[in-house]
């Protein structure tokens, strides 16, 4: 999944980055509110982290155009503004949650996970597909209740496809939903995962539609 | 005695005793003049009575009166005598006389019938005794009514203090966090100066408790960031799963320490430049002295920036004023100007009289702040649009602060010739001649600082 971190400080923004990939995301990392106009505009987030306090343009105006802009991506808040008034400011111009500085990681990583189920309209946290179950905070994949090992690409990939089981996505799509501005990205590497998930879980898992892309298939 | 009460109770009491004793005294004094006219005739009246009445024997006079008369023949011999256990000596004159017998002052009125002295005289205690009498009447009706008088005072001192009680009352109940003014409406015009000096008072106490309370919130808000930064750097520390994920998650982690504990240091000496945390009177302090100092100490800092700082010293400027207060003014500025300027950048500070007033100026040749900004860049935590994000947002505030607790104005402007920013600070000038006057003594030489121990 591709997180957009919205984030002035320098040191806050670097450990996010860091933190974050560790939890498999693959963060794009913007300093201030015309560049995060700009990416939010452009590339397919599954959820915005959205400092307040930034130079330039404030967060809630961010927040404010992308709205206008009917992007509904989820958006998650992070502020040193704790005020009653700020929170319901928040929530109001359209945030899905508000993370009040200073925050633990993993906070903030479950309310991430929290916001993304919500917004692909599950309310469990473990998704089921046939005899897969997919646990986005254990970041395991069980078939039948015994573990299936896989890489944290390939995690992702499938946690992608499981999310909407009947959205078809491009290559390309994929691409962009898997891998940050920083991650270099070999010509096949989505067929590369792909290849090695219908190993893994039986050639049917990953429909190919033709001339459109990918979709969930059947587990067997 | 404490209470305003019981002191004008005791006052109003012993003035109206006082007024009853005098008006007493004078009475006395009045009474006796009268009594002495009056039984002066009286005595008169009997000795004449006695003379035009030739039947002296059975004279009896009136016991009360306390009259003694006597009658003496033409040889001297006694002829009679009234009271035999108080004769009184026979006096030569004809008419009134005072005399002293035994102690005792008598008046004595004489008169001569024929060969005959008849002399009826009068003891003077008996007038003294009707005067006193007299004055008695008065005052006594007065020593009576003073303890009524006592309760009638306190009564009306006691509703004459009801608005101060009520002021009292009024401020006993209000709640230790309201500083809000007393109401002056109503209040009688011997209490509107307390309740105008209270007002005051509440006015300044409210307004530096503001100025704490917006202070402690800002600096609670500001401490999160370097907080929130130090405390993802721990988690990320205790993540690391690699040798050099951790060496660069520690490192990562003291520089966000070291950020904390740069800001709590600046925002202690912002609290310390609170005029209550004023402790030292001012002194004369050399600017030109204490830009030498500063630019002693951060040659360093701007050497490893590449960055020419320079002093320009033209003229004596002296001011007074708390050199750790101007100590961090300057060094505020000059890290400011230091931090901001592009590598290979000019910092120059300068030390001159203007007019009468000592300036110190602080020009770099930096990416400058936009005029709209330049008011908000005093305030606390205020940073610029783009500017790095490792500033406190506390330096121009420190140098603001510090120059409003020398009443010295603090303006930024752009440096004449080229772009970047000059900061000014000029000082009030000194209320005694004691500084070095003011002297314009026309461009100097800039001097480059020497390197510490060059």
């Amino acid at each position: 999944m591709r997180v957009l971190l919205v984030e002035d400080d320098q040191m806050i923004g670097a450990a996010l980055q860091r933190g974050l990939a560790r939890e498999g995301y693959a963060v794009d990392w913007v300093r201030d509110g015309p560049a995060a106009d700009a990416a939010a505009a452009s590339e397919p987030y599954s959820v915005v982290v959205l400092d307040l306090g930034l130079p330039g343009r404030d967060g809630t105006r961010v927040l404010a155009s992308m709205r206008e802009r009917r992007c509904d991506t989820p958006v998650i808040i992070v502020t040193a503004r704790d005020g009653r008034e700020d929170r319901i400011r928040g929530l109001d111009l359209g945030a899905d949650d508000y993370v009040v500085k200073p925050f633990d990681l993993d906070e903030l990583a479950a309310r991430i996970r929290a916001v993304t189920r919500r917004h692909a309209g599950r309310s469990a946290p473990r998704i089921r597909h046939g005899p897969l179950t997919l646990d986005p905070v254990a970041r395991t994949l069980t078939r039948d209740g015994a573990p299936v090992a896989l890489t944290a690409r390939e995690f992702e990939l499938l946690h992608t496809l499981m999310q909407r089981p009947r959205a078809v996505y491009s290559r390309q799509a994929l691409e962009e939903r898997l891998y940050g501005w920083d991650d270099s990205v070999g010509s096949n590497a989505v067929e590369v995962h792909i290849h090695h998930l219908r190993r893994k879980l039986g050639a049917a898992i990953i429909e190919n539609i033709r001339g459109q892309g990918y979709r969930l298939g059947e587990a067997a | 005695m404490r209470s305003l009460r019981s002191r004008l109770l005791l006052a109003l009491l012993a003035a109206l005793l006082l007024t009853g004793v005098a008006a007493s005294a004078a009475t006395y004094l009045q009474a006796r003049a009268e009594i002495d006219r009056i039984l002066d005739y009286q005595l008169r009246q009997q000795a004449l009575a006695l003379r035009d009445n030739h039947f002296r024997a059975g004279l009896d006079p009136d016991p009360e009166q306390d009259v003694v008369v006597q009658v003496w023949d033409r040889y001297g011999a006694q002829l009679y005598l009234s009271h035999r256990r108080r004769p009184l000596p026979r006096l030569g004159e004809l008419g009134y006389a005072d005399v002293t017998q035994d102690g005792e002052r008598w008046r004595v009125y004489a008169v001569s019938v024929g060969s005959e002295l008849i002399q009826v005289g009068q003891p003077l205690s008996i007038r003294q005794k009707m005067a006193a009498d007299a004055a008695l009447r008065l005052l006594l009706p007065v020593l009576a009514a003073l303890p009524l008088f006592g309760m009638i005072i306190w009564w009306i001192v006691g509703r004459g203090l009801v608005p101060l009680n009520r002021l009292a009352a009024s401020i006993a109940q209000r709640a230790p966090s309201s500083l809000s003014p007393l109401p002056v409406a109503g209040q009688p015009s011997e209490t509107l100066p307390i309740v105008g000096a209270l007002n005051d008072l509440l006015a300044r106490l409210e307004a530096a408790l503001r100025r704490q309370r917006e202070f402690a919130a800002d600096a609670a808000h500001e401490l999160r960031t370097p907080l929130t930064a130090v405390r993802l750097q721990a988690q990320l520390l205790e993540r690391a799963s690699s040798v050099e994920e951790r060496e660069s998650a520690i490192s990562a982690l003291h520089a966000g320490v070291e950020r904390a504990a740069h800001l709590v240091d600046r925002l202690l000496l912002l609290a310390r430049l609170e005029p209550e945390a004023m402790t030292q009177p001012f002194a004369p302090v050399d600017l030109a002295a204490l830009a030498a100092r500063v630019a002693q100490d951060l040659q360093p800092v701007a050497a490893a920036r590449a960055i020419g700082l320079s002093i320009r010293a033209t003229g004596q400027a002296i001011v007074t004023g708390d050199r750790p207060a101007l100590d961090a003014l300057l060094r505020n500025l000059v890290e400011n100007a230091v931090c901001y300027t592009q590598a290979g950048g000019r910092v120059e500070i300068g030390v001159d009289s203007h007019g009468g007033h000592a300036r110190l100026t602080v020009t770099d040749n930096g990416p400058g702040i936009p005029a709209a900004e330049r008011e908000r860049v005093l305030d606390r935590f205020y940073r610029c649009a783009g500017s790095p994000g490792h500033g406190s947002g506390l330096g121009l505030a420190i140098a603001g602060r510090a120059a409003t607790l020398h009443g010295a104005r603090l303006e930024l402007a752009d440096p004449s010739g080229h772009r970047g920013l000059c900061v000014r600070v000029t000082f009030p000038s000194p209320r005694r001649g004691d500084a070095a006057p003011a002297a314009e003594t026309g461009p100097g030489n800039a001097v480059p600082v020497a390197e510490p121990g060059s």
